[in-house]
């Protein structure tokens, strides 16, 4: 496709999603739905706005973004660090990567109520649930790069007499690092659940306690616009870490 | 006319004599090898001298990669020894540096020409002023001087299989491994590339082990050819090239002596086949 | 032997903390020995509630599967074989694929009170998604050889739709509904942790609430189990179904 074809594709496609929208706002203007259940565009926006104003919104949006975050980056270096060491080692790899298998088909959700035996309803028990959570894709996925280099370029590493430290960082990190990438950016979708979960139930600010309040208090709105920005969270982090996957494999053939 | 050509005789038969003075770099002592119960290698008794090109051709199944790897110190005897200038070798060195076949999966895609060819000084250490003279004088030597800041992947078979022959050259290796490095290209790339390894070596001298299934590419190459037979690989028999250098791609091979030797040698392959 | 070695680890972990935890007598109301767990673990299954929560968890994981899946498939079939249409919808699909599924729990909540239909609705969402995805790009990777035959026999759509496209991308689509079960499973265990008070989920909460930690455990582990062994089923149907298939 030209360059042009795409982006009116692009156009069409954006023009369904306001027909869509426009769409629904007649619905809700009608009254076909109740607003308690499915409020309009208008109020939506309305809410966020007054959000937005009184402060509130962003104060939440920016508590879940930092919960996110830091549980993110917490398990992220845990992983890569922990997984680089299983995943170049062929002993480890024997010894230890069967017990990680069975922790793999855990929800990572079913944690939560570990987590509240030992922290109870805190901030701190939302970081650990997401720290942990995301651990595990990224460990997996870590090790799986780092076990899977080419035997070539071990082998090339040897009749260099390169060093084992040189070779991991050389050699090993960059072949694994699309795999990594990849951890990482399912770490992140992890994150961002676990984030809503566990403000769900700590119910201790962050948009995960709103959207939940504002269905006990039937303020729909106030819910919807709260779901709204969580999928605006997720996109966008989603698309930067996209980028910077794109970016740093300009090498890759396309 | 006929005294240029006496005169260009007795050089040829100097240069042919040399080969047979040269100082022993390699020696195999009835080195045998084996997975568990099957045995691959047999009986290996050879000598490589300083400066030699023996090239090794055989059937599939006859070890000859596998002779090479020990070479490499990538594999050990399980019977007999290897000697490398003298020492038991039994580990990669430094100095014997190896050109794979799959050459892709032999260079860092991640990595530029230049930082392909850098690797190997980085594993010597050099300092790092003085890598970007050595990088560029290499990669003119394999003549990819103008894709120094390509991408393995965006360079054809026969410019990787060259970038990993410069990196290889950057150790100053006493000894160059070669398996099967031209298998994989097309007949043209192929020659040219025969061609070129010709000028390298010669320039430099380095001794050179090389593994083909292509019986006329052993002999246009080489000074001696050793055949192994397969199940169990063992050497069958080695034939001295007497041709005298420099070669030419269309003139040496028309020549009686190579025509001779092809003969000779593939009729004890299709014997040693039956 | 390999096999053995993996277990020897976590093995020798377990039988630590067991010594450990009976030598130092450790409080029991945040951690327990794992006598105590296999205990629970064994009790939990003889009285059957175990096995009941188990039950409603995966009668309300299959229910979302079910609609999701479905309803995925029947979009995927749409857009794999309409590219214009999917190409239209992309904006819109892009837009709503990010939201979390838990995100969903309190629109659901609200819908439908607490119970099975809201934790259906729930995993309807979050399976619908991958399902469309997977099966439009089954339906592209169909090999293209195939839909010049189906043009040369002149077949209609209909029947090129059942006889071609359909058998063609079964496999992957099964693949799919594999992933898709799993995701089923999870979200149904999120969605009762966080807020529905039924299943192996709300179990975990209440034991880890009313301070059982060995209940706690032994459910953790039975959902674990639960987790691998559905996977596991599902594996074997994937062999004997498609064994004649040719290779993705």
């Amino acid at each position: 496709m030209t360059a042009d074809k795409r982006a009116a594709s692009v156009a069409a496609s954006v023009a369904v999603l306001l027909l869509i929208i426009a769409g629904w706002q007649a619905v809700a203007s009608k009254g076909l739905i109740s607003p308690v259940f499915l409020p309009g565009p208008d109020r939506i926006y309305a809410a966020i706005v007054k959000g937005v104003e009184r402060g509130d919104l962003v104060a939440q949006t920016g508590e879940t973004i930092r919960r996110m975050i830091l549980g993110w980056a917490l398990a992220s270096v845990m992983g890569v660090a922990i997984g680089a060491v299983i995943g170049v080692s062929e002993a480890a790899r024997v010894w230890v990567a069967p017990m990680l298998e069975f922790v793999r088909p855990l929800p990572a959700s079913a944690i939560a109520p570990v987590a509240v035996v030992i922290f109870g309803l805190t901030d701190r028990m939302v970081l650990f649930l997401i720290a942990f959570g995301a651990l595990w894709p990224m460990l997996l996925t870590t090790i799986h790069g780092f076990s899977n280099v080419h035997p070539r370029l071990r082998e090339v590493s040897r009749t260099l007499a390169l060093g084992e430290l040189a070779y991991v960082f050389k050699i090993a990190l960059p072949a694994a690092t699309p795999d990594i990438l990849g951890g990482l950016r399912l770490g992140l979708t992890v994150a961002l659940i676990l984030t809503v979960v566990g403000e769900m139930i700590t119910v201790q600010g962050g948009l995960g306690a709103r959207i939940l309040l504002g269905a006990r208090s039937f303020r729909s709105a106030d819910l919807f616009a709260g779901v709204a920005l969580l999928g605006a969270i997720g996109l966008v982090s989603n698309g930067l870490l996209g980028l910077a996957e794109s970016r740093a494999f300009r090498w890759k053939p396309r | 006319m006929a005294l240029a050509s006496a005169v260009q005789n007795a050089a040829a038969r100097l240069i042919v004599d040399n080969v047979a003075d040269r100082k022993p770099q390699l020696v195999f002592q009835s080195v045998s090898l084996s997975f568990g119960a099957t045995e691959i290698l047999r009986d290996i008794d050879l000598t490589i001298g300083e400066g030699e090109f023996v090239c090794v051709v055989g059937p599939s199944g006859c070890g000859k990669t596998t002779l090479l790897r020990l070479i490499a110190g990538l594999l050990k005897a399980t019977g007999g020894a290897v000697a490398y200038r003298g020492q038991v070798h039994d580990r990669p060195s430094s100095d014997i540096a190896v050109v794979f076949q799959d050459y892709a999966n032999a260079l860092l895609p991640w990595r530029t020409a230049e930082g392909n060819v850098s690797l190997a000084l980085e594993a010597a250490r050099k300092p790092r002023r003085e890598r970007p003279a050595r990088i560029a004088e290499l990669l003119r030597k394999v003549g990819l001087e103008t894709h120094a800041k390509r991408f393995p992947t965006e360079m054809s078979g026969g410019m990787q299989q060259r970038l990993q022959i410069a990196r290889c050259l950057a150790q100053e290796p006493s000894m160059l491994l070669m398996d099967e490095p031209f298998g994989a290209l097309d007949a043209m790339t192929r020659q040219k590339l025969q061609d070129e390894i010709l000028a390298i070596v010669s320039q430099s001298n380095v001794t050179t082990f090389f593994v083909t299934h292509d019986l006329e590419e052993a002999i246009y190459l080489g000074d001696r050819v050793v055949a192994l037979a397969p199940h169990p690989g063992r050497i069958a028999k080695i034939f001295d090239v007497s041709i005298p250098r420099p070669r030419d791609q269309l003139t040496t091979r028309e020549t009686p002596e190579f025509l001779h030797l092809r003969h000779k040698l593939f009729t004890f392959i299709r014997e040693a086949e039956a | 032997m390999t096999r053995l070695r993996g277990l020897a680890l976590p093995l020798a972990l377990v039988l630590m903390w067991q010594i450990g935890a009976a030598t130092f007598g450790v409080q029991s109301d945040t951690l327990s020995k794992p006598s105590d767990i296999a205990f629970a673990l064994v009790a939990g299954l003889g009285d059957g509630s175990l096995l009941g929560a188990s039950v409603r968890t995966l009668a309300a994981a299959g229910g979302g599967l079910l609609i999701g899946a479905a309803l995925g498939v029947l979009f995927g079939l749409a857009f794999g074989l309409l590219p214009p249409l999917s190409r239209l919808m992309r904006v819109t699909v892009e837009t709503l694929r990010p939201i979390p599924a838990v995100a969903i729990l309190p629109i659901a909540l609200l819908a439908f009170g607490f119970g099975y239909r809201m934790e259906i609705a729930i995993v309807a969402f979050a399976c619908f998604f991958p399902m469309m995805i997977l099966t439009e790009h089954a339906i592209g990777q169909i090999a293209p050889r195939l839909m010049e035959v189906a043009r040369v026999l002149r077949l209609t759509v209909a029947q090129r739709v059942a006889k071609i496209v359909v058998p063609a991308s079964l496999p992957r689509i099964f693949v799919a509904l594999r992933l898709a079960a799993g995701i089923a499973l999870i979200v149904a265990v999120t969605v009762e942790v966080t807020a529905n008070p039924m299943g192996l989920g709300y179990r975990l909460m209440t034991a880890a609430q009313s301070l059982r930690p060995a209940d706690m455990f032994a459910t953790l582990i039975w959902v674990g189990f639960i987790g691998w062994a559905l996977n596991r089923a599902l594996l074997a149907v994937e062999a004997r179904l498609f064994a004649h298939a040719p290779e993705a």
